[in-house]
């Protein structure tokens, strides 16, 4: 289901149109799973960026999910996936250098998309103990690279010109898009529920990384980079830059060992999902 | 030589009318001659220089910046094996020459599993974990405790990505078991901030020992602590007393005021050459209590009271077999 049908759609695909924001969306949605004897429900509707339209990325992700949720409740479907990030655990001094799943979800003040997803997730904890025959399965996972995936993070390393937080260097994980999709793929086929980290395995610091891209670095102090960037930020993306660099500044490592121990060892670790992202953008200089 | 070739050219030039075959061969030679032995100076070629390959190799030097000498595998907690490489020296000048430490009871550490070693904190910046785990490195190089670091200088910048290179591990329970579980030794500094801020008048006075989150993290791992007493390192930074309001303004949790730190500027932060010992302590086993006693929490501020004394008391050894601050 989607709002457009997708350019070259497998014919094996039943496909739907339905618009999340609409009011009516549950029932046009609960029609749809019934029509098809859905079982397995695989929720994605969620922007993969942050906009400008703060009341619209609020009345797609979390009424969006609301509507999803009240249709599977409504088919009685028999699972619920539920993408997530682990960008909700929020980046704070104070964390721990591992995040579990059982770690409280605190996010950023400044990021938005990162709140209304933090609804959702407690929504989705409320619709469960209401449902409990479905099985719902969370996967967070952490910024995603690869050859093809794009994003405002992935395009943000894309540039040639990196700035980073003077003074700071947290370390990064990333994970790769092929192992994010085997772990969607594994969660809708067998049984899974829960909440998982869906990481790479390693960790590497930021400085490393943009030196890896043979990147130059831009070193700005915080307060500077946070007054340069604040109306280019609040155009993209509608929030406060902190709401990114704040990301880029302190530690939100998540420890993906539940989500391995479910779905299988990753292929490509932290460093091979960069090196897989820069090497297809042949960002990196041989000379 | 130079004089004969002389006498020739000019004697060849008076009778150049009477040129003699012989005489145009000879000169012939003369100049082969000469030309041989003195290879005539060509003038310098103008060095055109190469700007286009002069900006590519720059940026080619620039962009491989810090590389080359650079690992960049890091382990889990931001340990950088190449970079600790390259402190060893300093490590170990400020061990043996500034602070002239001493190491007692290093055979105290078990040696097989990890252990939780516990220290008296003191000083900003901690010299102490980086000293401790440098010297229990020199003697036992399979060992390396990772040092625990409070939280507000884990986020200090400029300050925090160098510690989590060394070994420095943010403060938490979580952090702890982890490092444990992994095969990893812990040292950590219960009293915390409370530890570090103590003035002068204080010293070797130990603060209280958290709330027992050392004594939970041994029970929830069951690995022995070793309690360790350094002296010396409280009086490296003298703190003369706290002033708080201008640290309030920039988030520290205070301003300490020594002899030498706000009047000679970033440089009074540097520690004095005081003398340390560092006293290991016998084991405190706590293979005896049952598994559940972390939730009893009564038991666990008996032991944290007694861990304390423990350390207490080696600090106190420390001080009595001491003759002066510096040696």
């Amino acid at each position: 289901m989607d709002r457009r049908r997708p350019f070259r759609l497998d014919p094996r695909v039943c496909f739907h149109t339905v618009d999340l924001t609409e009011p009516t969306a549950d029932s046009r949605v609960a029609e749809v799973l019934a029509e098809e004897r859905t079982e397995v429900v695989v929720h994605t509707a969620f922007r993969s960026e942050p906009t400008a339209d703060l009341e619209m990325d609020h009345e797609l992700e979390t009424i969006g999910s609301l509507h999803v949720m009240n249709a599977c409740s409504a088919a009685k479907v028999k699972r619920l996936i539920v993408t997530s990030s682990t960008m909700l655990y929020g980046p704070w001094p104070d964390n721990p250098n591992f995040l579990t799943e059982r770690h409280p979800l605190r996010g950023h003040p400044a990021a938005h998309s990162v709140a209304n997803r933090i609804q959702v997730e407690l929504l989705l904890e409320k619709w469960r103990s209401r449902n409990p025959d479905t099985e719902v399965t969370v996967l967070r996972n952490c910024w995603i690279f690869g050859p093809t995936y794009t994003d405002h993070v992935t395009r943000y390393f894309a540039r040639p010109l990196v700035a980073k937080l003077m003074g700071y260097d947290p370390l990064m994980q990333f994970v790769h898009e092929d192992d994010c999709m085997h772990a969607l793929e594994t969660a809708t086929l067998h049984k899974h529920p829960g909440v998982f980290n869906v990481v790479g395995p390693g960790v590497l610091p930021l400085s490393t990384i943009l030196r890896i891209a043979g990147k130059r670095i831009l070193p700005t102090p915080p307060p500077i980079l946070y007054r340069m960037a604040n109306y280019p930020s609040k155009g993209q993306s509608g929030d406060a830059p902190e709401g990114f660099y704040d990301y880029l500044r302190y530690l939100w490592v998540a420890d993906g060992q539940r989500g391995w121990d479910a779905f299988g060892e990753p292929v490509y670790t932290t460093r091979e999902a960069w090196m897989s992202f820069v090497s297809s953008r042949r960002m990196r200089r041989y000379r | 030589m130079n004089e004969e070739v002389e006498v020739e050219k000019s004697s060849a030039a008076e009778s150049s009318d009477v040129l003699s075959p012989e005489l145009l061969e000879a000169l012939d030679g003369l100049r082969g001659e000469i030309r041989n032995r003195f290879p005539e100076r060509r003038p310098a070629p103008v060095e055109t220089i190469d700007w286009m390959g002069l900006v590519q190799r720059i940026q080619r030097q620039l962009s491989t910046l810090g590389m080359s000498e650079r690992s960049g595998e890091v382990d889990e907690f931001g340990m950088d094996e190449i970079v600790l490489r390259r402190a060893r020296p300093l490590l170990e000048l400020l061990y043996e020459h500034y602070w002239r430490i001493e190491l007692h009871g290093v055979d105290r550490i078990p040696d097989a599993g990890p252990c939780l070693l516990v220290a008296n904190r003191s000083g900003l910046l901690p010299y102490d974990g980086l000293m401790v785990s440098h010297a229990i490195w020199r003697r036992r190089p399979q060992l390396r405790p990772r040092f625990m670091v409070a939280d507000w200088l884990i986020t200090l910048p400029f300050v925090q990505p160098y510690l989590a290179r060394l070994g420095g591990v943010r403060a938490c329970r979580e952090n702890a078991e982890r490092l444990i579980r992994s095969g990893e030794s812990v040292l950590a500094f219960p009293e915390g901030v409370k530890g570090a801020a103590k003035v002068f008048r204080e010293r070797y006075r130990l603060k209280r020992f958290g709330r027992g989150g050392v004594l939970r993290v041994a029970l929830e791992t069951r690995v022995p602590i070793i309690p360790i007493g350094i002296v010396g390192a409280e009086e490296a930074h003298p703190i003369l007393f706290k002033w708080n309001a201008p640290a309030r303004a920039v988030g520290l949790p205070f301003l300490p005021v020594t002899p030498t730190f706000p009047l000679f500027g970033p440089l009074g932060f540097f520690p004095l050459p005081t003398k340390w010992v560092i006293r290991i302590g016998e084991p405190i086993s706590i293979d005896h209590l049952p598994p559940d006693a972390a939730s009893d929490a009564l038991l666990i501020s008996r032991m944290n009271e007694q861990l304390r004394s423990e350390v207490q008391l080696l600090v106190d050894t420390g001080l009595s077999d001491r003759s002066s601050v510096w040696d």
